[in-house]
């Protein structure tokens, strides 16, 4: 799950639990202020009787003889006082709940009891308040809140989720800048714009690493570029010394062909000198990308180049070559190079009777070059070796030094192109380039 | 023909000016920048065959000296370095060829006499191979008035041997000749037999062509007139 939706559900997870106890807990709370108020209320009436009676004496609410009880109410029977003579007893001052039935109909009342003796009599003073008004307001104001509080949650869950989408940004990135590069050279070295410190760390510490691990790369295919050149100078020497020797007249053959033989493994080590630098060259980005050529002339030209020698073996090459592309910012002779290598490769490893089929095809994902051979295939093993240097050196000593799928796949690389390698031991070999198409 | 072999690997400078003594040329040596720069400044070469790498001199500074002193040499660049660049700023600077290293010496030789066919103005003569006719100018092989149909790499293969007529050729020096100096796995001398073999049999269907020599185990070569 993104850190974004984790943070977004967290916040809104904490806000629901938070929001569930409060309305949990509100009608509580809010009896209690009630109550309080209420029972203020209750005392405060109940003063101000008692200073009406102190100032005017019992006697407006209760005669003597007629009745020794005083009763009031306001009509919606919401609040009362009730007065009336007890016999003496123990100091009455409480607050309690009680039903009371008023003309027929039974109200709950919060009423205060409270016992007051005026001119040597003792009486009960009663205050009461209806409480059913508290039970509405209680349940208004948890509407209130619910609906208030859910606004309020899904107003700072899409703040929050906004915001932390805006905060989260650089990582994407950051991230985005480590997907799109297949190299560290390619890495993007300006620094990603946020002001929060920790993003800026972690891309500064990135882009330390990627530099780091660039001079690594470039040191080791310099080192390979200059051990290329240091090996070359004696390669040319002992060349030039076999071939002065060669061009004497009065050589015995059997030496001339041991020295051919000497030139022959000498240029054995040339070759794979220079396939090493090519290797270093193309890595290090040595050549330049700026030829516009078509794809199905190049092929053309290959499979031309080639077609003496397979025919020599007994090997048909046909050509499909249906849809044509130009292709732009290529090196050619890298690209050459590349088909080269894998149609001879097929050629050799097709035996007399079998064919090669080179095709150019349009798909979706642009161009696809396909080169098939009905040759001896490859193990899974040799499938998963087939472009490492050296590892396809086969068994028979056939010239080349198992390298020129290694240099194919280099070029591949270079130019961004995708292969894939199918192949059925037996049946034949698929090398497939997908040349993307953008016009 | 003055020839000035500017290397400081002095075994490699010593074969190419061995090579090209019986080959013709008087060769002078010069194994640093500095002598070389010298010997530019007091004599008079028409190549100067030079190696980009030396220690203590940049070769490209060698060649904008050579041309302020309106020096008539001939470069022709031999490096280990073979970077596109320095062939491009080599070119630039008015060297004439680019050899990379390991070069075969023949190779060499038909750069310097084609660099030189070109300053000389020498035009290309006819080459008389029993009832062939070699028309260098164009490009052509013809037999008793019948042009042989040869592809473009026959006709170079058969061509680079007779410029170097009497000369075994191996197959390697033939495949680079034709191929260039390809940089990987390309090398397979069974091309150059194939080529040999197809060009022998469009040859035998004119006439028999008895001068083309196969070397065993060395290469092929074209029979010296007698």
């Amino acid at each position: 799950m993104r850190l974004k939706v984790k943070l977004s559900l967290f916040n809104l997870l904490s806000k629901l639990v938070f929001t569930v106890i409060f309305l949990l807990l509100m009608p509580f709370i809010i009896e209690r202020i009630n109550l309080s108020q209420v029972d203020n209320d209750l005392i405060n009436k109940r003063e101000q009787v008692i200073t009406l009676i102190s100032e005017i004496g019992i006697e407006p609410f209760i005669t003597s003889d007629s009745s020794n009880a005083f009763g009031s109410y306001n009509i919606l029977k919401e609040e009362f006082i009730s007065l009336e003579r007890i016999t003496p007893g123990e100091e009455l001052n409480y607050i309690d709940v009680t039903s009371r039935l008023i003309e027929g109909e039974e109200i709950d009342y919060r009423i205060l009891n409270y016992s007051l003796e005026v001119d040597g009599q003792t009486y009960l003073l009663e205050v009461g308040k209806s409480l059913q008004s508290i039970v509405h307001t209680g349940r208004n104001i948890r509407q209130v809140m619910l609906v208030f509080l859910t606004f309020i949650i899904i107003i700072t869950f899409i703040a929050d989720f906004q915001y932390t989408r805006i905060l989260l940004k650089p990582m994407d990135e950051i991230e985005n800048k480590l997907k799109r590069i297949s190299d560290p050279s390619f890495f993007d070295m300006s620094p990603v714009k946020t002001t929060t410190s920790d993003f800026v760390r972690l891309d500064s510490a990135l882009r330390e690493l990627m530099s780091h691990i660039n001079l690594l790369f470039q040191k080791e295919k310099e080192i390979t570029v200059n051990i290329s050149h240091e090996l070359l100078t004696p390669v040319s020497v002992l060349r030039s010394k076999l071939e002065n020797i060669l061009l004497r007249r009065d050589l015995d053959p059997e030496v001339e062909v041991k020295i051919e033989e000497s030139l022959k493994t000498l240029h054995r080590l040339q070759s794979l000198i220079n396939s090493l630098l090519l290797i270093a060259r193309i890595e290090s980005r040595q050549y330049l990308r700026e030829d516009t050529f078509s794809l199905n002339e190049l092929l053309m030209e290959i499979a031309a180049e080639i077609n003496p020698v397979a025919e020599d073996a007994g090997v048909l090459i046909r050509k499909e070559l249906n849809d044509d592309h130009q292709l732009r910012k290529f090196n050619r002779s890298l690209i050459y190079s590349m088909f080269y290598n894998i149609v001879n490769n097929a050629v050799k490893n097709t035996p007399p009777g079998g064919d090669v089929l080179i095709k150019s095809v349009r798909q979706q994902k642009g161009i696809i070059v396909v080169i098939s051979d009905t040759g001896i295939g490859l193990t899974e093993g040799q499938k998963k070796n087939l472009f490492l240097r050296f590892k396809m050196r086969n068994e028979d000593s056939r010239e080349g030094t198992g390298i020129g799928l290694a240099i194919a796949k280099t070029v591949a690389d270079f130019h961004n192109l995708e292969v894939t390698v199918s192949s059925e031991p037996g049946r034949g070999t698929k090398f497939s380039f997908s040349f993307p198409e953008i016009s | 023909m003055n020839v000035l072999i500017v290397e400081d690997e002095k075994s490699l400078a010593t074969e190419i000016a061995e090579f090209l003594k019986t080959e013709n040329f008087l060769c002078d040596l010069a194994f640093t920048g500095i002598e070389a720069s010298e010997k530019i400044a007091i004599n008079l070469y028409d190549f100067i065959l030079l190696d980009l790498g030396l220690p203590d001199y940049d070769g490209l500074d060698l060649i904008r000296e050579a041309r302020k002193t309106n020096s008539e040499a001939s470069f022709i660049i031999i490096t280990a370095r073979g970077a596109v660049e320095d062939k491009v700023r080599g070119l630039d600077l008015g060297a004439d060829d680019y050899l990379a290293k390991p070069f075969a010496l023949i190779e060499l030789l038909s750069r310097i006499n084609a660099v030189a066919r070109r300053k000389f103005n020498i035009a290309n003569t006819d080459v008389l191979l029993d009832d062939f006719n070699m028309e260098v100018q164009s490009r052509r092989l013809v037999c008793k008035g019948n042009e042989v149909d040869l592809t473009k790499k026959e006709y170079d293969l058969l061509q680079y041997l007779v410029l170097n007529r009497g000369k075994v050729l191996t197959r390697q020096q033939l495949y680079e000749h034709i191929w260039g100096n390809i940089l990987d796995d390309q090398y397979d001398s069974n091309f150059i037999d194939v080529h040999i073999k197809n060009l022998r049999k469009k040859l035998n269907a004119h006439a028999p062509a008895p001068w083309l020599e196969t070397v065993r185990g060395v290469g092929y070569r074209i029979s010296s007139q007698e």
